[in-house]
């Protein structure tokens, strides 16, 4: 069996069952809806203060909607004891980790890329020329979350409180990518120059390989325990 | 040649003992029921055997297998039904075959889904979603599951529960085609009844405790 199969048929399925139900991207949706409106109103902002500020808005706004969205990633899995399936199968523990991580991440880039516009229509922002820039950086912090994120989602889906203690662990893991996002998000709203900002570009890789490869082998303690 | 050998498990959660200290072995081909009343240990001792729980103390193997440090080998012979269907409600049956299959490295064919779920009488209901099966079709399709994977060793958490007697009927029919294969079935049930068509050994756990391990001889002749 190979790895790759394994990833498909974990993403196919959470994609096949996120499209008829509808229930995480409506729930992701509908609270970063909230969010956006709540600063909108909040704050009346011309173009360079909006560019000073939006991007920690745009970023508060992206984690806690993926927090909902990898919430409920494993909790999916509990329904008629699905999660005991996935223990018992052959398939390779870490397969199943990168397909839950693929399937979390195109539902939070997918969420990430219908908001996105919303932000700047709020708060007037012009994005057309950093519009590549950002979708890498979209690209590279969402991935740091979802890799981090579904880790812990597995961790706290067999705990009574889990909808508290997965933001209440996830959090703090994922400061470096909070920090490094809003960085680089705000320099290239700013139109700087990208060796300004080009360091936490690299810190964003940097998490995202060494953290992708520590939840991969912690993945199957974890489902195992 | 024993496919399943456990020499004194024990499990306990903090204080209270669930197991305690339980030895028995199940010869390849056999069909071993486990009663006890509620409460008596026997979906944890199952779990057990099916690498899904580990023990506090004591030792098992599954086909020569060691329960702890070869799970992963041990994995590759068994298939579980439990109370829980292991099935997706917002898939439907066909599909929920497929990535079942794909998650035990199957790949099945179209025809193969169709007929295993002809097998248990559930083929008009292929590309109906999960969520409005009733229990009973949701235990034939976890039971197509197990026709299609044909375990070594099936594992099988009141097999005949939310069955009506044709699924009864098929159930016991797998089991015994299971066994003309070789294959090992253990189950736990409370109905001695139809127990006692599929098993030719039976225990009786209680407290914990394999107290009383009967030898039927056999219940059923498979010839």
């Amino acid at each position: 069996m190979t790895y790759l199969k394994v990833i498909q048929w974990v993403v196919w399925k959470d994609l096949i069952s996120e499209i008829r139900s509808r229930e995480t991207i409506s729930s992701m949706l509908f609270f970063a809806l909230i969010v956006i409106l709540v600063f909108s109103f909040s704050f009346s902002m011309d173009q360079q203060a909006a560019r000073q500020l939006i991007a920690g808005i745009i970023w508060v706004a992206f984690a806690f909607t993926g927090i909902i969205g990898l919430g409920r990633s494993f909790t999916s899995e509990l329904q008629n004891d699905c999660l005991e399936y996935l223990q018992i199968s052959w398939a390779p523990k870490g397969a199943i980790y990168l397909g839950k991580v693929a399937g979390n991440f195109l539902f939070m880039l997918a969420v990430e890329v219908l908001l996105f516009p919303l932000f700047v229509l709020f708060f007037n922002l012009d994005v057309v020329e950093e519009i590549g820039l950002l979708l890498v950086i979209f690209f590279l912090a969402t991935l740091g979350l979802a890799a981090v994120g579904t880790l812990f989602s597995a961790l706290t889906v067999q705990i009574r409180a889990r909808e508290v203690m997965l933001p209440v662990l996830l959090l703090p893991m994922v400061i470096p990518v909070m920090i490094a996002a809003v960085e680089a998000t705000r320099g290239a709203l700013n139109g700087d120059p990208l060796f300004l900002y080009s360091q936490w570009l690299q810190l964003l890789v940097v998490f995202n390989i060494v953290f992708t490869v520590v939840s991969y082998w912690l993945f199957e303690l974890i489902l195992d325990s | 040649m024993t496919a399943i050998q456990a020499d004194g498990l024990s499990k306990s959660y903090r204080h209270f003992h669930v197991l305690d200290s339980v030895t028995f072995q199940v010869h390849a081909g056999e069909c071993f029921a486990l009663f006890g009343p509620n409460g008596a240990g026997k979906t944890t001792l199952l779990k057990i055997l099916a690498t899904v729980n580990r023990p506090t103390a004591g030792h098992f193997t599954i086909l020569q297998h060691d329960g702890v440090r070869e799970k992963e080998a041990i994995r590759r012979s068994i298939m579980m039904l439990a109370h829980g269907s292991h099935l997706y409600d917002d898939l439907n049956a066909m599909e929920n075959l497929r990535f079942a299959m794909a998650m035990r490295g199957i790949t099945m064919s179209n025809r193969q889904g169709k007929q295993a779920l002809d097998r248990v009488d559930i083929g008009a209901f292929a590309e109906m979603k999960i969520r409005f099966f009733s229990a009973g079709m949701k235990k034939r399709l976890a039971l197509a599951k197990a026709i299609l994977a044909q375990p070594q060793v099936l594992f099988l958490d009141e097999p005949f529960t939310a069955l009506d007697e044709a699924g009864i009927h098929t159930m016991i029919e797998f089991i015994h085609e299971l066994r003309r294969g070789q294959a090992t079935v253990f189950l736990t049930t409370h109905d001695r009844a139809k127990a006692a068509e599929v098993a030719n050994r039976a225990g009786l756990l209680q407290k914990g405790t394999l107290s009383s391990f009967t030898i039927k001889n056999p219940f059923h002749d498979l010839s």
